[in-house]
């Protein structure tokens, strides 16, 4: 632990030179895994981040640093090795840190280090005794595993402000690897949460879960290769909005709007979007997997509406990168652990309900993809070209959802794939999913409800859509 | 010793065997942004892990700190998560291997050279970027890292391994714009050996890489013979290697299964992993302390070896033969050290008149969702060139290809001499494969 008195002497060590802010961010958290492979206990983990990172400012420039050495020394040391970087009079001098607090609205009832292991591996072995019930010789490996993490943080900085949160997440997982004489599929589930073990004995029951990424994998096994070219999709609720992550959600974060490497930069009040298309990035949902009480700059987290009716309201912004386009931080400053410097991120971001239902969408659609379910995507924000790929999809032919295909990703722009939402339906989801960026590697949640892209194009081996 | 507390703790609490693996690191990164330090990030850290052998069962702890209370907490949790295992695998603390080849793969002549010197080669990189074409709008990215890591591995059987290595990588990332449409390039170069490195020669990748896309439009959606650059083949070399993890050739859920000494590729394939060439990805030993060796994967299309850690060796009744990685868990798994596949005799241009009319694929995108190691089947975001008559004419505006990794590498038809170093530990050339299925207009 680095107490006040120490954590203020540092801090004016790294304003010595004349930054404009510093901060200290403490990171104390372990991590437990364990897996089930074939029915048996196969492994077991327990890992312990702990360190500190320091970053200081000035204007638009950025230090950051990075030691597992707690001690004074350590600290000092690295906090002279960072204000080198500047060479101006000091600006500001810390005398006092006041505590504040975010919303406690993250509550998790009995800690996952209350829990005996005993307990998880029961958890995990329902869903594997499912997976077994199957009795299908075409079932070749299955995996089932649960991991939580408990991170404690705290953070001073220079605007004489200390806080600390501690968050427990945990996430299970059922992988399977399926094979007939045709070849192989894989087929995967991994709801996780911020909250206590009941989530995954209420809601995410591993009987449920298993047993769908069996049905899932043997379908997909069966399935013809999806065909390939430009045709209507309609894409999935919950993880489908892993198109919205990477098409929309990531040129939104002000790391790339700020430096001019979004194709959102300067669009503010502008149709971006389809009229249909309301968009929203909200860390204040209780409990969910992207849910922060408080950012790494102390900032509240906020519900933004980014999107509204077509037209571009906001952003993720995050004080460094807000500097550059003269807005304050809206509590989108995350980062993985003390290791990487912070930035602009999403948390619960998602595509708001429409008015129509999910089969009016199907039964308005002649002949096209349905893209239920998604392995994961990425984007390059300068462009907006996208990418993503298909784990469960279908043919629509006539208004009916058809014969499963496999195989697919789906491409485009950004910009581009907004304006062809021409449906949107009222059955929005949350997904969990992780999310890798400059900031390292962070949980957030995907969603929306079903929707239809009136052209995109399909990546497959099946040759022409007939 | 500063570890011995914990061997002794160990010994006491009934852990049979175990090990100490310490990696240690100091790192500086800076980048730049509009000619100003935009970041600038001096690092060092630790980790810790320790493994042991608790009632014939795995146990194992990672961790960033240890400090006077850790061995106690140490030995607890091998003890706690070795206690719920459940399989029979065998589980090794390695007693040594008897010899281990000397590498050097740390050069002090790096650590001599000043940050304003390295600093000033970055400036130098984001200006000639800039300069080099007008179309070029912004600079993405540019920067400087340099890393000093130092691995030791201790063990109750007395074996002690240490290995030091360092280098240095500067990258770039540039923006192009003509018209309405927006491209990006990136490309990098790494090693340790300071004067070799030719900023001039990568302001001009950087440039060509990001230009070069420019006034690209989509082809017709069709199936294509095409050349693959040195990029994609590594992509796709690193997947299709993946496969001879013994472990997933044990438990049936390889493409490799049952094919040793069988061909998996075309007779053009080649593929060694050569942990002991002169490189900065050298290693003598692995993460189990086995020593390592050279050893061909696939060789004039044949699958030759295994990927195994001493675990998947003693299931299979073999000696392990240096690939173990001990990620963090109980379980080990297996890595390669530097993949190289063996280059050709012809030169790129003679790649693209051989294939007279087709594509010329060089980015492919989205590996960890459009790629599935398993069934061997992609389906990727990319982008390329048009080959007409034997030569490069326009860019290709997004596309995907699609295939299947066995028939990819079964359809090789030629590969070239031009080949590349990687970042990620591999080495090859760009190959001309018969046919693979793009989707477009």
């Amino acid at each position: 632990m680095i107490s006040k008195k120490l954590a203020i002497e540092v801090l004016n060590e790294m304003l010595s030179t004349g930054a404009d802010y510093a901060e200290i961010f403490y990171e104390d958290s372990h991590s437990a895994g364990l897996s089930i492979e074939n029915g048996k206990v196969s492994s077991s983990s327990y890992n312990i981040t702990s360190g500190a990172g320091l970053r200081l400012l000035k204007e638009n420039r950025c230090v950051y640093g990075y030691t597992s050495d707690l001690t004074k020394k350590g600290l000092i040391n690295l906090a002279k090795s960072l204000n080198k970087s500047f060479n101006g009079e000091r600006l500001l001098t810390v005398k006092k840190l006041e505590m504040i607090r975010g919303k406690n609205r993250n509550v998790i009832a009995k800690s996952y280090d209350d829990i005996p292991v005993k307990d998880k591996i029961n958890l995990v072995r329902e869903g594997i005794k499912e997976i077994e019930s199957f009795k299908d010789p075409r079932i070749v490996r299955y995996l089932g595993s649960f991991g939580n993490s408990i991170r404690n943080v705290t953070i001073f900085n220079s605007k004489e402000r200390w806080f600390s949160r501690k968050t427990e997440f945990a996430r299970l997982v059922y992988s399977i690897v399926l094979a007939d004489e045709n070849g192989m599929e894989t087929a995967f589930e991994g709801p996780g949460c911020q909250m206590d073990i009941s989530y995954f004995q209420d809601k995410a029951k591993p009987r449920e879960v298993a047993r769908k990424a069996v049905e899932v994998g043997l379908k997909m096994l069966a399935a013809k290769e999806c065909p390939s070219g430009k045709m209507p999709v309609v894409i999935g609720n919950g993880w489908g909005g892993v198109l919205f992550h990477e098409a929309c959600g990531h040129p939104l974060e002000a790391s790339a709007v700020s430096r001019g490497l979004s194709y959102a930069t300067g669009k503010e009040g502008q149709m971006i979007a389809s009229p249909v298309v309301t968009a929203i990035d909200d860390s204040t949902i209780p409990n969910a997997w992207g849910s922060i009480d408080i950012d790494d700059e102390g900032n509240p987290g906020t519900k933004r509406v980014l999107i509204k009716d077509g037209v571009l309201k906001d952003f993720m912004i995050d004080d460094f990168n807000g500097r550059r386009m003269g807005r304050q931080g809206n509590g989108s400053c995350r980062r993985q652990n003390y290791k990487y410097c912070p930035t602009s991120r999403m948390s619960n971001t998602y595509i708001d309900n429409g008015k129509s239902t999910r089969e009016e969408i199907i039964a308005a659609t002649k002949l096209g993809l349905y893209a239920v379910s998604f392995a994961g995507g990425s984007v390059n924000p300068a462009t907006g070209e996208f990418n993503f790929g298909v784990s469960e999809a279908y043919i629509i032919r006539d208004g009916k959802v058809c014969e499963p295909v496999k195989g697919a990703t789906l491409i485009g722009k950004g910009e581009e794939v907004l304006k062809k939402i021409d449906m949107v339906a009222n059955d929005l989801e949350l997904a969990q999913g992780m999310c890798g960026a400059a900031s390292g590697s962070i949980r957030t949640n995907v969603g929306q409800p079903t929707l239809r892209v009136s052209e995109m194009t399909v990546g497959g081996r099946g040759g022409e859509l007939k | 010793m500063k570890y011995d507390k914990f061997f002794a703790l160990a010994k006491e609490a009934g852990i049979e065997e175990c090990e100490f693996t310490v990696a240690t690191s100091t790192s500086l990164e800076i980048t730049l942004f509009h000619g100003e330090i935009d970041s600038y990030s001096p690092n060092s850290s630790s980790t810790f892990m320790a493994r042991g052998i608790y009632k014939g069962k795995m146990g194992a702890i990672v961790s960033d700190v240890y400090n006077k209370d850790s061995a106690e907490l140490f030995v607890k949790a091998i003890i706690e998560n070795a206690s719920v295992i459940e399989n029979d695998d065998p589980v090794f603390i390695f007693k040594g291997s008897e010899k281990y080849h000397k590498i050097n793969t740390f050069n002090k002549e790096l650590e001599k050279i000043s940050v304003d010197q390295k600093l000033n080669k970055l400036y130098e990189l984001e200006r000639k970027i800039k300069e080099l074409d007008k179309r070029i709008i912004e600079i993405q990215m540019v920067g400087f890292e340099e890393a000093s890591s130092t691995l030791t591995i201790l063990n109750s059987h007395g074996l002690k391994l240490v290995q030091k290595n360092n280098h240095f990588v500067y990258y770039g990332g540039a923006v192009a714009k003509e018209g309405e449409q927006v491209k990006t390039g990136f490309d990098m170069a790494f090693g340790n050996d300071f004067s070799k490195f030719d900023v001039d020669e990568l302001a001009k990748s950087i440039v060509k890489e990001t230009v070069s896309k420019l006034g690209g439009y989509q082809c017709e959606s069709s199936t294509y013979r095409a050349v693959l650059s040195q990029d994609v083949v590594k992509t796709f070399m690193s997947a299709y290697v993946g496969s001879a993890d013994a472990e997933d050739v044990q438990k049936n859920s390889s493409l490799f299964v049952g094919k040793l000494g069988q061909k998996v590729a075309s007779k053009k394939i080649t593929i060694e992993d050569k942990p002991l060439a002169k490189t900065v990805f050298a290693k003598s030993f692995d993460d189990e302390g086995v020593a390592t060796r050279n050893l061909p994967i696939i060789k004039n299309g044949i699958l030759q070896n295994y990927l195994y850690n001493l675990t998947t060796a003693a299931k299979d009744g073999v000696q392990s033969n240096g690939h173990g990685s001990v990620g963090g868990g109980s379980k080990v798994s297996t890595t390669t050290w530097y993949l190289e596949m063996k280059a050709g005799k012809k030169t790129l241009d003679e790649l693209f008149a051989e294939v007279g009319n087709g594509v010329y694929i060089t980015e492919v995108q989205g590996m960890h969702a459009g790629l599935n190691p398993r069934s061997g089947n992609f389906s990727l975001q990319s982008t390329g060139f048009m080959i007409e008559n034997g030569k490069v004419t326009h860019g290709l505006d997004i596309i995907t290809v699609s295939g299947n990794l066995v028939d990819l590498f079964n359809s090789i038809t030629e590969v070239g001499s031009d080949s590349k170093e990687f970042a990620s530990g591999m080495k090859c050339p760009s190959a001309i494969v018969k046919k693979i299925v793009v989707s477009g207009k």
